[in-house]
């Protein structure tokens, strides 16, 4: 619904997660087992997977800065020429899975599809997947910010290895996880074990799958975030949207909080619209259209979520309520 | 030399040509040296050649040289054949049979980018890095800060322009090292040609616009504006106008006298046949031709403005365009896979 070419469209995941997570244990799954379906994917490191495969592509996470000078817009140039090149191939393939390396930013990978007209007409951003070390999660989180902005980006995690850790350890991980990032969908998992339709082919980015794919998405949740953690947020109303001061308000919002804010999604009320208006963005870049119509007597309310760092939830709570007719 | 754009009959039907349907895109298409034969780089590994006669008889097919996809395609600078370069990481002189000498191997990377000059050297962007080849010998250069996004020769042949991240960078290969000049402007540059003069090299940028370097005086222009990234770019052979992609009507920016600082560039062309993804300048006369994301091929004369359609739009992407050094025949290849080869005379 929300692109017309969607059917024609190959799906990226991107996989993310610490070095010794299990990305290559479930990328060598899904390269060897018998689903009848061909996978190009394109890796960080030659070798690791155990598949000979020609559609194994090396990449060296090549990132470049826009011209705008934002620290946040940054595009992986690599993964665009990548693309085109698969798709001079006379073989096809059901879909592309990209596996970044264990530091990396997921952000670059997702604004590539964002960004590139090209790669927007021939693919389409599928779902983040992280997988997580359920042993080594915390340990992981003091190293840097890597292992938080892998789970805020996420839509699906793995939190594999939980036969190395304890129930209750287990249970501290998971709510670190949701403290973190509450939209995200959570497998536990063994060996990276998992079936492959809970990760793959998910349309966690298509606009008009927003309400398919968030469980939890029309019910607000209770938001609370102190210091500079990352965390995740959402706000509902029930008075209908002016587009004009919404777009106004997002604007500076994104151009101010932008690098701070990693996800943004949205189903929007606007004022005497008979369709749902939904959003999606990373950081600064952001894809919008027409959803599905609302329903006779349906209560019409709109919903944002946003997951990111030093997220002030009065600020923006009182942001949107003023866009509100 | 003689297409005329103004006589009737050109406006009202298409050139004789022949086409060939394949089953795989075509990446790169390119005449022999000697323009008696054309060659097509095809998305399953085959390198497939014709005569450029249109008349003459298809040779069968011949096995993939390459185990992926064919990604450049180039004439041999010294023979009549062509020299090739596959997602399998080589490089590969390829003789009228079929058959194919390796030139270079680099393994698990893909060779993007090939262009050869009359010397005999050719060079090769692979990955990170440039390869020069010239008489058997093969020289590295790089590794430079991304993958190299396009490459192209200097007028005298002695120099290798390479496009990256945040600029371009400029190699002596002659027997002299010399160091690199680095020309900086931020961004993905993703195309670059070497004006057909030596004074100039221009690039085309992620970001929807084109950059421009005067390499003596190594200052630089940006012309912005356009609706996608430039990724065709084409310089006249008197080296007056610079032909850029990505607009619906062919556009080209004046070089002659002062330059295109503070001009409009001209623009000429029939409209509403999608963005032009690819545009070839005449080798020899002041025409060119431009290929459309909707298929449509048109030929233009910068000096009546006028153009004609040589192929009408059929939902299948012009992916590449070459001229016979003669400037009679022109090769067209698309996304799906046809391959047309057009004789102008008339
Ligand atoms: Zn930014």
């Amino acid at each position: 619904m929300a692109n017309p070419q969607s059917s024609a469209q190959v799906p990226v995941t991107v996989l993310t997660g610490y070095l010794g997570a299990g990305k290559t244990t479930l990328l060598n799954r899904i390269l060897s087992e018998q689903h009848g379906k061909k996978y190009a994917v394109i890796v960080n490191e030659f070798g690791e997977l155990g598949v000979d495969n020609d559609l194994v592509v090396n990449a060296d996470e090549e990132v470049f800065e826009m011209n705008n000078g934002c620290i946040c817009c940054t595009v992986r140039g690599d993964l665009i020429r990548i693309i085109e090149g698969l798709m001079k191939r006379k073989d096809k393939f059901d879909g592309i899975l990209v596996e970044t390396t264990g530091l990396a930013d997921p952000g670059p990978v997702a604004q590539t599809f964002f960004t590139d007209d090209d790669v927007k007409a021939r693919t389409r951003l599928d779902a983040i997947v992280t997988v997580i070390d359920a042993k080594h999660f915390f340990g992981q989180l003091e190293q840097g910010s890597e292992a938080e902005q892998q789970v805020a980006f996420a839509d699906v995690i793995l939190l594999n290895k939980t036969d190395l850790v304890s129930a209750d350890e287990l249970k501290k991980v998971e709510d670190k996880i949701r403290g973190i990032n509450r939209y995200a969908h959570i497998f536990r998992t063994q060996k990276s074990q998992i079936e492959l339709d809970a990760i793959l082919d998910k349309g966690a980015f298509d606009l008009g799958r927003i309400l398919e794919f968030e469980p939890d998405f029309l019910h607000s949740g209770h938001d609370h975030n102190h210091g500079d953690e990352v965390a995740s947020l959402s706000i509902s109303a029930d008075r209908p949207v002016d587009p004009d001061k919404f777009q106004k308000w997002m604007g500076a919002l994104l151009q101010i909080k932008g690098p701070d804010i990693f996800r943004s999604k949205g189903i929007l009320a606007i004022d005497g619209a008979p369709r749902r208006y939904v959003y999606q963005g990373v950081h600064m870049m952001m894809d919008s259209d027409w959803g599905s119509p609302w329903k006779d007597g349906e209560a019409r309310s709109s919903k944002l979520v946003f997951i990111g760092r030093n997220l002030d939830g009065d600020n923006l709570k009182r942001g949107f309520e003023d866009c509100l007719k | 030399m003689k297409l005329d754009l103004a006589n009737p009959a050109w406006q009202q039907t298409l050139p004789p040509a022949r086409s060939l349907a394949t089953d795989a895109p075509v990446a790169a298409c390119a005449f022999s040296r000697d323009g008696n034969t054309v060659a097509f780089a095809l998305g399953d590994g085959q390198v497939r050649q014709m005569p450029a006669d249109i008349k003459a008889p298809i040779p069968d097919a011949t096995p993939a040289l390459h185990s992926g996809v064919v990604m450049a395609l180039i004439g041999d600078p010294v023979g009549d054949g062509f020299v090739s370069g596959g997602d399998d990481g080589r490089v590969l002189r390829v003789a009228l049979d079929g058959t194919a000498t390796e030139l270079l191997v680099q393994k698990g990377k893909w060779v993007e980018h090939l262009a050869a000059h009359r010397n005999g050297a050719v060079a090769a962007g692979v990955g990170r890095t440039m390869f020069a080849i010239k008489d058997g010998e093969v020289r590295e250069f790089g590794p430079h800060q991304s993958t190299v996004a396009g490459l192209d020769f200097s007028k005298d042949g002695g120099r290798v322009a390479c496009a990256h991240y945040d600029g371009i960078t400029v190699w002596s290969i002659g027997q002299v090292v010399l160091p690199p000049r680095r020309f900086a402007w931020r961004g993905s540059h993703v195309a670059l040609k070497w004006s057909t003069d030596g004074k100039f090299i221009a690039t085309g940028t992620q970001e929807n616009d084109i950059h421009v370097w005067r390499v003596a005086q190594a200052t630089d222009m940006r012309m912005q504006g356009y609706p996608a990234k430039v990724k065709s770019l084409s310089w006249t052979a008197d080296a007056r106008f610079l032909y850029t992609s990505s607009q619906p009507v062919f556009t080209a920016w004046p070089f002659a006298g002062k330059g295109p600082e503070g001009k409009p560039p001209l623009q000429f062309g029939d409209e509403g046949a999608g963005l032009m993804t690819v545009v070839a300048a005449h080798p020899t006369a002041e025409f060119v031709a431009g290929g459309y994301d909707s298929g449509e091929l048109q030929l233009g004369d910068i000096k009546t403005k006028r153009s004609v359609v040589l192929k009408m739009a059929d939902s299948s992407a012009i992916t590449c365009l070459a001229w016979a050094p003669d400037g009679f025949r022109l090769a067209v290849g698309n996304d799906r896979g046809d391959l047309l080869v057009i004789d102008l005379r008339r």
